[in-house]
Parts: structure tokens; C-alpha cells; sequence
């Protein structure tokens, strides 16, 4: 009994670390750079695409890669908001048309990059085995590759969040998210700041691609699915709420665990149902204002 | 690739036009969605009129595609499609051929049979819930019955998940001999590797759809080493005939070992083989004349002599005479270095005796 108690909390938690990091990204790009991302989902697929072609064809450890996969795609991210979205940003006539165009522009991304890595990487499923290997914690059995996305997941989250509070540079994304003019106004570069959250928030969707990519398989096409648990788990947190969304995440990983272990049919049902409850009991999420 | 053999000797020959006529190939993307790969079917027939129409992808869909098929008066061979239910429909259903072999009929009283004989006495079973997995875990039930295996459990997972790990430790804690996962890619896949991740190895683990997948070796790593009994859905192999070993070569040579299917690639092929010589044989391309033709003749394909058993005066299946192989199993090759996939039953077709016990995993490979 405790031993199933371990398995489905701790099981949560460890898919919840890797949520936290979607849901982190999600918030930055939609809080601060105000682009509701569609495509965020692709950004974790690419994730989990590099890190599986480094190891396979260049034999890079996945942990390693992280050096590469994430500056790597942050650049993706970076030039993307300095290009495509800044131009429509500052093209919009108002924040809500500039809220609707990107999130259009962003349908349109998701496309482009799923189609281009079918062109690159073939449609078929991967998934390799790193980490493979069982740990005992408690009496519950975990794969190692599980607890490693977790640590990781934790690591970067704790950093990240140390980032926004503590620098210079997090109290221009701070300012930025609550007013971009009057933080232009002060001086702030917003369209280097806003490049620079969606940068991040990209970086961080790959980095939970490349954990993903370790213990699940992954195909062009996933990306939807994952940028759809990202939303529920942003409102579930707070929009706009940094660690209102790591909360959000960790949260609904364990939820899902939770009912996985009465019912693996009623996973995804129970998201939509936390989320239609959220919007009607309290549209604002834990942390929101 | 049959599309290209049959055009490059001038196309199949029909007597009514006295001549070769070259297939001309109409594509549409069903983005695997059942009402829209619904609507572009009714559209090749109604609107394209095309000649003949080629099945959907998988049991559900097979499922659909046939009844509007056969409304329509076209003859529609099933790919990767087995649906137990759509047997009871089929005396109703003249222009429906199926191919693929079916759970009931064929594979698990085989599967049943093997691992009873090896003395497995409890199984856990993993099932996809849409059509196939419903199908295949209710057969089971009553097969693992018949040769006295207890299901101690029985689990639905949801189409495409890749969270198995909450069920395989439900499987572990059950104790049974036999882990069995009536499921789709990537579900299948996942089966392997969190069972892995997590030291899950009972005597034997049993895979629907996917198990049969070369990529399964690249995934565990190690040429496939873990794979060493891992038992399947399936099956044939290129060590059954010359003409099997003919169209494996060609299928690499083509595609890439990668991509060849240990399940059905031989079924397709026979099936194609089939279907070429019925219509030249009919000499029209008149669908009715055609399955006529079909339901009462014998050719030679890559399956060796090749024929289909009628319902009552309704649709067909494939003889179980002319399937290659009922389950497969991966058997590590130590020449070769990779893990080679078996016919393992029935016994007259297979071309490896069966592992069981599974040996454990291995230690992860470098």
C-alpha cells in the first residue's frame, strides 16, 4: 500500500518536473512576451529531436547535449520574436490585435516547424534507451532516466526562477510583464527583452524535450498535444505567473498520475474537467492576480 | 513499390481493353482521422471514380472504410486491419477481402496455445481501448481460458499514450507469468522500455502492433539485445521461402531494413499478388466479375498457393493455409549482432522453437 502510494505520488512528481519546465516556458512567452504560443509544443518536439540525433548518430550523452540543445534553440526562439513577432507587434494597433495576429502567426510556426522536421527527421516514432536502469527509492521502483528529468527539471526551474527575482536583467522581464510601454519608457529595450523571453521561454520547451525524449517517445507530431497541458497548466497556476506555473505543473502531473492509477482512460478528461472548473471557480489560477 | 513492379512490365493486363493498362496512383491524406478519411473514400468512388480503392490503416478504420466500400459496389482488401467484428458482418459484405490474419481466428488461440505449453499459468493483459484492443483482449480472455491461463489483469490504456509505467507496475504487482500489450505504436514501445526502466521482466511479454518493428532494436539499444524473447503479434520471416527471402531483399533494398513489418509486409504483398492475377483473370475491370473471380480461385503468390474462404456467398478472408505465421518472437543472433525476429508458431510455419522464460533485461547497453 505505501509502496503504491510512493509509485503514483513520487511518479507524479517526477512527470510533474518535466510539466513545470513546459509550463515555465509557456507563461514567459505568453506573461511577458504576450504571444499565446501554439507552436510551444514544437519547440519541445525539436527538443527531443536534436538530443536523440546527437545521441544516436554522434553518441552525445543527453544530459551533455543540454549545452547544445538549449542555446540552440533559444537562438530559434530569439530570432523568431525579433523577426516575426516584433514585426507584428509593432504593426498591431493595439495589444489585443497584437494577441490575436501572434497567436495566428504562431498557428502558422507550428506547421512550418512540424513540417520541416518530418522533412528532416521522417514521421516515424523514436525513443532510445538512456538511463534505463531501475532505482529503488522507498521500496517504489523508478527508472533512473525519470529521476535524473526530475533533478534537472528542479535545478533549472529553481535557477530560472532565481534569474527573474534576483538580476537585473529579471527585473527588466518583471517590468516588462506588467507594462511594456511605461518599461520602455524607463529605459528598458523591450523588443531585446521581449526576443529574450521568448527565447527563453522556447529554451526551456526544448530542455523539457530533451527530458522527455528520455524516457517517452516522441514523434513530429507531438507537439499539440503537450502545448495543450501547457495551457491548462498556465491557467491553473496563474497566467502570467512564473512560479504560479511551476506549481501549475507539478500539480497536474500529479493529478494525472493520480487517476492514471484508477483509470489511464480518464487522464486527459481530467485535465479538460480541472480546467472548465478553473475557469468557472477561479478563472484567476492559484498564484494569479 | 508494387505499384512501380506492376507499371515497369507495362501495368496489369486487362482483356476487355486488350491491352496492359499502368496503375495510376491517387493519394489522399486521411490525416489519420476517421470522418475525413470517411469522406475522401466516398470521394475516390463518387466523385474521382476511381477503378479500385486501396484499404485505410488499422483495425477502426478498416472497420468504416469497408461498409461504405461496399455500399458502393468496390472491392476493398484490407492492409493493416483484423477486426474480429466485421467477420460476423461479412456474409453481408460481398466486396470485403481481408488479408491481415485475425485475433480470434487465428493469432492468440495460437499465442494461447504455445504458452500454455511452456507452462505459463497467469497473464496480465494492457489493451489499447479502441476496436483492436477490445477485440484481442476479449479473445484472449477466452483463449487463455481454454488452456487454463488465469487473467489476473486486465487494463485498458488510453490510444497513443506513452505513460505506461502506473500499468506495469499493476502487471508487476499481479505476478503473472505473462505480461501481454494488445496495443499501438508508441504504446507498444514504451511497454518495452519502462518495463525495462523500471526491472520489470516477467517470463514472458507478449506486443500488439509495433512489436514486430525493427526501430524496437535501435530503441532498447545494443543491436536489440534486450529484445531476446520478446514474443509478438505477427508473423513471417525471410528464412520461410525463397519468395519470402525475395521480397525482404527487395524491401530493404527499397526502404530500408528500418521500415520492414514482421506482421503484415508478407500478407500486403500476397494479397497484391492476388489481386493483379484476379483481375487479369476476369479480364474487366468490373468489380463484381472480379470478386467472382476471387472467391473461387487459387494463385500463386509470395505466400506459395493462395486463396481466400468465402461467408456464406458474402466477403472473404485470407485461407489460413496461406498465412505465413501466426506470432513471432525476437531471438538475439549473436553472428549477426542484432536481434533477429522469429516465426514461432504456428509450428509448421516457424522457423525458431520458442524462448521461454524471457531471459531478464541485460544491463543497459553502452
Amino acid at each position: 500500500m505505501v509502496v503504491t502510494i510512493l509509485d503514483v505520488a513520487i511518479g507524479g512528481i517526477m512527470l510533474g518536473g518535466i510539466y513545470a519546465l513546459i509550463a515555465m516556458g509557456f507563461s514567459l512567452q505568453y506573461g511577458v512576451a504576450r504571444v499565446l504560443n501554439i507552436a510551444h509544443g514544437e519547440f519541445i518536439m525539436l527538443g527531443a529531436f536534436i538530443t536523440w540525433t546527437l545521441y544516436t548518430v554522434l553518441g552525445i550523452n543527453p544530459l551533455l547535449s543540454l549545452v547544445i540543445v538549449g542555446p540552440a534553440i533559444f537562438i530559434i526562439g530569439f530570432i523568431l520574436q525579433r523577426t516575426l513577432f516584433t514585426r507584428l507587434r509593432t504593426s498591431s494597433p493595439s495589444p489585443g490585435a497584437y494577441e490575436a495576429s501572434s497567436l495566428l502567426a504562431a498557428f502558422g510556426l507550428l506547421f512550418v516547424i512540424q513540417n520541416v522536421a518530418i522533412l528532416i527527421w521522417g514521421a516515424d516514432i523514436r525513443a532510445y534507451a538512456y538511463l534505463s536502469v531501475p532505482v529503488n527509492l522507498g521500496g517504489a521502483i523508478f527508472a533512473a532516466n525519470r529521476l535524473v528529468a526530475l533533478l534537472f527539471a528542479v535545478v533549472i526551474g529553481v535557477v530560472f526562477y532565481l534569474f527573474l527575482a534576483r538580476t537585473r536583467m529579471g527585473k527588466a522581464i518583471r517590468a516588462a510583464a506588467q507594462d511594456a510601454a511605461t518599461a520602455g519608457l524607463m529605459g528598458i529595450n523591450i523588443n531585446q527583452v521581449l526576443a529574450l523571453c521568448f527565447g527563453l521561454g522556447a529554451l526551456l520547451a526544448g530542455v523539457a524535450g530533451l527530458l522527455i525524449s528520455m524516457t517517452f517517445s516522441f514523434q513530429p507530431t507531438m507537439g499539440l498535444e503537450y502545448t495543450i497541458i501547457a495551457i491548462i497548466m498556465v491557467v491553473l497556476g496563474g497566467l502570467g505567473s512564473i512560479p504560479g506555473s511551476f506549481i501549475g505543473g507539478f500539480l497536474l502531473g500529479l493529478i494525472g498520475h493520480i487517476v492514471t492509477y484508477f483509470e489511464p482512460g480518464l487522464t486527459l478528461p481530467s485535465y479538460y474537467f480541472i480546467f472548465t472548473l478553473l475557469l468557472l471557480v477561479r478563472p484567476t489560477g492559484i498564484l494569479g492576480k | 513499390m508494387w505499384v512501380d513492379e506492376v507499371n515497369a512490365e507495362g501495368g496489369i493486363y486487362v482483356g476487355e481493353y486488350g491491352k496492359k493498362l499502368p496503375i495510376e496512383m491517387k493519394v489522399y491524406d486521411d490525416k489519420s482521422d476517421m470522418g475525413t478519411m470517411t469522406r475522401l473514400l466516398e470521394k475516390l468512388m463518387l466523385e474521382d471514380k476511381v477503378d479500385f480503392v486501396f484499404a485505410p490503416a488499422s483495425t477502426a478504420f478498416f472497420f468504416a472504410a469497408a461498409s461504405i466500400a461496399n455500399k458502393n459496389g468496390y472491392i476493398i482488401m484490407s492492409a493493416e486491419a483484423g477486426a474480429t467484428t466485421l467477420e460476423e458482418m461479412l456474409p453481408g459484405m460481398p466486396y470485403v477481402f481481408g488479408v491481415l490474419n485475425y485475433s480470434g481466428r487465428n493469432q492468440v488461440p495460437v499465442m494461447a496455445d504455445l504458452l500454455a505449453e511452456k507452462g505459463a499459468k497467469t497473464a496480465a493483459i494492457i489493451y489499447i481501448a479502441d476496436l483492436h484492443g477490445i477485440e484481442y483482449a476479449g479473445v484472449a480472455g477466452i483463449e487463455f481460458d481454454r488452456v487454463g491461463i488465469d487473467v489476473v489483469m486486465s487494463k485498458s490504456s488510453p490510444p497513443f499514450t506513452t505513460e505506461l509505467e502506473l500499468l506495469l507496475k499493476g502487471a508487476r504487482d499481479s505476478k503473472a507469468d505473462v505480461l501481454v500489450a494488445f496495443t499501438y505504436p508508441p504504446t507498444t514501445f514504451m511497454a518495452v522500455t519502462q518495463s525495462m526502466a523500471i526491472g520489470y521482466s516477467p517470463k514472458a511479454i507478449v506486443l500488439g502492433p509495433g512489436g514486430y518493428m525493427p526501430v524496437l532494436r535501435e530503441m532498447v539499444g545494443g543491436g536489440g539485445k534486450a529484445l531476446d524473447g520478446v514474443i509478438g503479434e505477427g508473423a513471417w520471416s525471410p528464412k520461410q521461402s525463397p519468395a519470402s527471402k525475395e521480397f525482404y531483399d527487395k524491401m530493404v533494398a527499397r526502404w530500408g531494413e528500418q521500415t520492414v513489418d514482421g506482421w503484415g509486409h508478407m500478407f500486403y504483398w500476397g494479397g497484391l499478388q492476388f489481386f493483379k492475377q484476379a483481375i487479369e483473370k476476369a479480364g474487366t475491370l468490373n468489380q463484381e466479375k472480379i470478386r467472382q473471380v476471387m472467391v473461387t480461385s487459387k494463385f500463386d503468390t509470395a505466400l506459395g498457393p493462395t486463396w481466400f474462404d468465402q461467408f456464406e456467398n458474402g466477403g472473404a478472408l485470407l485461407a489460413v493455409e496461406a498465412h505465413p505465421g501466426q506470432i513471432g518472437q525476437w531471438q538475439w543472433d549473436a553472428a549477426a549482432g542484432k536481434a533477429i525476429w522469429e516465426v514461432i508458431g504456428p509450428k509448421d510455419k516457424a522457423t525458431a522453437d520458442m524462448i521461454y522464460p524471457k531471459p531478464p533485461w541485460p544491463a543497459p547497453a553502452k
